[in-house]
């Protein structure tokens, strides 16, 4: 990615490296942008969207304790996900430096937690395993990556005062580790609610979470049921601060398991091998026909494969730049340096609600205004990611700013935010978007549910149809695409702190 | 030493979490149903629990229903034994019954004898309704269904491939899949897709709830009646349950009566059915690429 | 002696990223040498004890200018850390959840040496500096190694308990080099004193012949022009963490 001879003023400047990196996105934006699948049409969505504000403004639920044990049974999952998932990732990142052990890490996180659902589901049907699986393998694969570029900041210092031979086990339990906790705790809550929203949107495939009722009343139009729930979630993510405290996590697994839903009629457990062995490779493969391969892998490259790829990448870079735009527009309103302490609440308030809504269903407004096509998609994205990095980036501005106020002679308003705030907030605003950028690729792919063709469209379709042999070459190609993604995120953010 | 704490709780974690989250097998010898009513699909535990009390008490063994999302995982649960009875739609049912060689078709709806399609417009494509459907659609957006209903997507593009002798991608602009009947009619209502193909039934219960505007969006044309919603049962539930017990199971079913459950479905009653009756909505999935041979 | 010398380096360069802090440098020390290494900041003592750490990592307890400390970890585990060599994995993470019998005695009567036993389970990072190098050297006790290898290990301890600490030190340990800023403590407890300046060694010999004004004169010889940012200031800023101000 980077220019091979680094002239002068890559290396001198900062700012121009920085320049450097946003412009290189944005073009790459432009280029994608005759490339993806955009177009307007006129519709008369008012009556429609008047429905869902109402309903927005009236939640009512027939069934409060139904409501109740959604909210439940989406913590339940959240919470044992994350207690799997995080000290798992613990030992990975231990040995991350090992190249197969990198290589698997990214395998798992390149496939959606819904995928991972959809698979989990061929094995273990509607079961608490499914849930809980489908949520703690990919996050696995984060919490390993993310914990070994943690260790990577850690001094060495402790561990040369060590005898040489202690192993890795023992240096990591007295110097890697309880070096890094703060951050590896901070992030493991941060963690916890992605959690939350991944078991919340699980309830889409049928888990029993908050989201199978969501679903289901977006899907009759019964708006004041979708508000009661949106309400209620944004309610249990807003509260986290106030009760997610360390202490809980024993109490909180222990409650968790007892309140797992059911099992109903688990099956045999014969489908594993027979998932392995024969559902997912084509049929011509299994019976030796090699010719009958080829006529399977041509046909799936050129009418999904190959597009699809276009699209998802399209997709993705036009919605990671307008993410960018979305959070230059937004952090300011919510940060107290630029907005004072009591009038960033409003702003506060709009970026919690949109890192909360589901993707799909702000797509699924934006296709009522807008009409089919890949616009809804990437303004989902946009809002959505755009919400999450600004509420960041609004936190981390009012970390460094002193409750009083402006330092006398420091500028204010418009002036502050163009000469002070922005320069400060950029790189680790554009380090954010490049985390983001592999998270918006996957969501592409799964918003492609809406009927844009991107891999996702192509991938529910072949569940959609039991051709588990197409999902899984489709899923493969998916998490390759995540992989090169990962790749080049971390070369461009490498670039930028050299 | 909240550190520690942590330590101490994350391996404690690692070995218990797996004999967490494999409990229950318990419930092996119950009866286990699922349905997705091509209709209102909220509160289905409260409604199909009854269901559930009614079967378990003409059949003696204990029942339980597992409400599903989509098609696909029920067809799945139904593969994998976790449900052994469940009410299917006409191309889920045939996919489900390949799938489980031995499983059988037990009753339909009686609406299902004679399911039909609606295909909607919206009130700008100034299309007017005919006998025939009409050529105007061309060129226009279109929406389907679910990728996997029946009267949502496997009939209506058998009818539009032999109306048109084309794919229909080649046919529209765009064709979207929204995913439910009650969304395929609020999107072309909205007029954010055109054309939509919609289950006639829910078509006709929205319009007497009065949630359908009539100047923003109208049916163009009716698709020639089909097969459609059914029961079907796996082949080894008499080993299982004992002999004989699928034909208690049928007779079960069609002994319905009461008005309530039957809601649920919603269908006036239950009629009988067998495999030979679906043969047609075979050979149209066939026809279209959606089984293989 | 035909014995084979401690650490031996011959002609041998140190660099600090591309930047070479010491130019062939060549020295002997042998068993039971106590050896002062002195010289103004920044001149690349540092990296000596970190070079001659590396020839014999086996045999010595090194104590960094850093500390080395963790900061989350209370001082009776960051000490206990000195001793993980010996103890097996098992023990060694029990130890975190419940100290050691036998480790925690022998490192309550060890703190007790350092004037640490009031503040033997407060975590490091509550403690002043001062305190942190008495864990430092703690730790570094605490390896049991026949070598100590200091880097500045008590200069933010008072003079008088300094006298004492380092006294023990050299006691416990039968060859020590240790780098020093106090010019006084080097004349009164070593018998070899080594300055470092202009990118090598400018003085090495016994204490015997070298007074406090000869020490004086080296320090204004090499100047401040030869200054150097630390490692430690430097290392920092590496990693995927990008510093907003």
């Amino acid at each position: 990615m980077m220019p091979a001879l680094t002239p002068d003023w890559w290396r001198e400047s900062s700012v121009r490296r920085l320049n450097g990196v946003s412009l290189l996105m944005l073009v790459l934006a432009l280029l994608a942008l005759p490339l993806a699948d955009f177009e307007v049409y006129r519709s008369e969505p008012w009556a429609e969207l008047g429905r869902m504000g109402w309903g927005l403004l009236t939640p009512a639920w027939e069934d409060p304790s139904e409501l109740l044990w959604g909210l439940v049974h989406t913590l339940a999952f959240a919470v044992l996900a994350i207690a799997l998932s995080a000290p798992l990732g613990l030992l990975l990142a231990l040995v991350f430096h090992w190249r197969p052990v990198r290589l698997v890490c990214a395998a798992l996180r390149s496939v959606h937690e819904l995928f991972w659902g959809l698979i989990f589901m061929q094995l273990y049907g509607l079961s608490p395993l499914t849930g809980i699986l489908a949520i703690a393998v990919p996050f696995t694969g984060v919490f390993a990556k993310v914990f070994a570029e943690i260790f990577l900041q850690q001094s060495r210092q402790p561990a040369t005062t060590l005898a040489p031979g202690v192993n890795a086990l023992k240096r990591a339990a007295y110097t890697l580790i309880p070096q890094s906790w703060p951050a590896l705790r901070s992030y493991t809550r941060y963690r916890f609610e992605c959690a939350l929203r991944s078991s919340a949107v699980l309830g889409f495939i049928g888990l029993p979470t908050l989201g199978f009722h969501l679903e289901t009343a977006l899907k009759q139009g019964q708006y004041s049921a979708a508000g009661a729930l949106l309400w209620a979630f944004l309610l249990l993510i807003a509260s986290l601060r106030y009760w997610l405290r360390g202490w809980l996590l024993v109490p909180g697994v222990v409650a968790a398991v007892w309140a797992l839903p059911d099992t109903v009629g688990f099956g045999t457990g014969g489908s594993l091998w027979r998932f392995v062995t024969e559902d997912i490779w084509p049929r011509a493969l299994l019976a030796g026909d090699w010719p009958g391969v080829g006529r399977w892998l041509a046909w799936l490259w050129q009418e999904q494969i190959w597009p699809g790829t276009v699209q998802t990448l399209a997709l993705t870079q036009v919605a990671v730049a307008a993410t960018g735009l979305m959070v230059l527009l937004c952090y300011p309103w919510a940060s107290r340096s630029l907005m004072g302490p009591w009038l960033r609440w409003p702003g506060r308030f709009l970026l919690l609600v949109l890192r909360c809504i589901p993707e799909l269903m702000l797509a699924f407004v934006f296709l009522l205004l807008l009409g089919p096509s890949g616009l809804p998609v990437v303004l989902a994205l946009a809002l959505h990611n755009g919400g999450l990095i600004a509420f960041l980036v609004a936190n981390a501005s009012d970390a460094e700013h002193p409750r009083q106020g402006a330092r006398p002679g420091e500028p204010r308003g418009l002036l502050r935010y163009a000469y002070v705030e922005t320069p400060r907030r950029y790189p680790a605003m554009l380090a954010l978007l490049f985390y983001r950028w592999e998270v918006i690729l996957r969501e592409s792919a799964i918003l492609g549910l809406l009927g844009v063709a991107t891999l996702g469209f192509y991938i529910d379709s072949a569940f959609e149809e039991i051709r588990y042999d197409r999902a899984f070459l489709l899923i493969v190609v998916t998490a390759f695409l995540n992989i090169l993604v990962d790749g080049a995120s971390r070369r461009l953010r490498g670039s930028m702190v050299r | 030493m909240t550190l520690l704490r942590g330590l101490l709780a994350g391996l404690w974690l690692l070995a218990g979490g797996w004999a967490v989250s494999l409990p229950t097998e318990a419930q092996a010898d119950s009866f286990v149903f699922t349905a997705i009513p091509d209709q209102d699909e909220s509160r289905l535990q409260a409604r199909f629990g009854k269901v559930a009390d009614y079967l378990s008490a003409r059949l003696g063994v204990e029942v339980h229903y597992v409400p599903v999302k989509s098609y696909a995982a029920a067809i799945t649960a139904f593969r994998n034994n976790q449900v052994q009875l469940a009410w299917f739609g006409g191309l889920s049912g045939v996919q489900a019954r390949r799938l489980v060689p031995g499983s059988e078709a037990l009753a339909q709806g009686y609406e299902d004898q004679f399911f039909k399609t609606y295909f909607i417009a919206h009130h700008s494509t100034g299309i007017e309704p005919a006998d025939k459907l009409p050529a105007s659609v061309k060129g226009k957006t279109f929406t389907f269904g679910s990728k996997g209903s029946t009267s949502g997507r496997l009939m209506p593009e058998f009818y539009l491939r032999q109306r048109f002798d084309a794919a229909p991608d080649e046919i529209f602009s765009r064709v979207g899949f929204s995913g439910d009947h009650t969304r395929t009619i609020a999107q072309v209502q909205t007029g954010a897709y055109q054309l939509g193909a919609v289950n006639y039934a829910v078509w006709d219960a929205q319009l007497a709830a009065g949630k359908i505007d009539t100047d923003k969006v109208r049916v163009i044309w009716t698709t020639p009646t089909y097969p459609d919603y059914q029961w079907t049962i796996r082949g080894d539930v008499d080993q299982q349950f004992g002999a004989g017990f699928s034909q208690q199971v049928r007779q079960a079913l069609l002994a319905m009566e009461d008005p309530q459950l039957l809601a649920s479905f919603p269908r006036q009653s239950f009629v009988p059915a067998g495999n030979q009756d679906y043969a047609p909505i075979e050979d149209t999935a066939r026809s279209i690429g959606l089984l293989d041979e | 002696m035909t014995e084979t010398p401690l650490f031996q380096l011959q002609a041998q360069s140190f660099h600090y990223g591309a930047h070479c802090v010491l130019r062939d440098i060549s020295l002997t020390i042998r068993r039971g040498e106590k050896v002062a290494l002195l010289g103004p900041s920044g001149v690349g003592k540092t990296t000596l004890l970190d070079g001659l750490y590396r020839l014999r990592p086996e045999l010595s307890a090194l104590q960094p200018q850093s500390g080395g400390l963790v900061e989350l970890l209370s001082a009776y585990q960051n000490i206990f850390m000195g001793g993980l060599g010996r103890i097996g994995t098992a023990a060694a993470l029990w130890n975190l959840l419940r100290p050691l019998a036998a480790e925690r005695r022998a490192i309550e009567a060890l703190a007790q040496r350092l004037g640490l036993e009031h503040r033997l389970w407060y975590s490091v990072d509550k403690l002043s500096g001062g305190q942190r190098q008495r864990v430092a050297l703690g730790r570094a006790l605490f390896r049991r190694q026949p070598v100590f290898l200091g880097d500045e290990p008590l200069s933010s301890v008072d003079p008088l308990q300094a006298h004492q600490l380092l006294s023990w030190v050299l006691e416990q340990h039968d060859t020590a080099v240790v780098s020093l800023h106090n010019r006084q403590l080097a004349l009164n407890f070593f018998e070899r004193v080594i300055v470092l300046g202009n990118g090598g060694i400018i003085h090495d010999g016994p204490t015997r012949e070298l007074s406090q004004s000869q020490l004086d004169q080296f320090y204004q010889q090499t100047g401040s022009s030869t200054s150097l940012p630390s490692p430690a200031a430097a290392s920092a800023g590496e990693g995927w963490v990008i510093r907003t101000s």
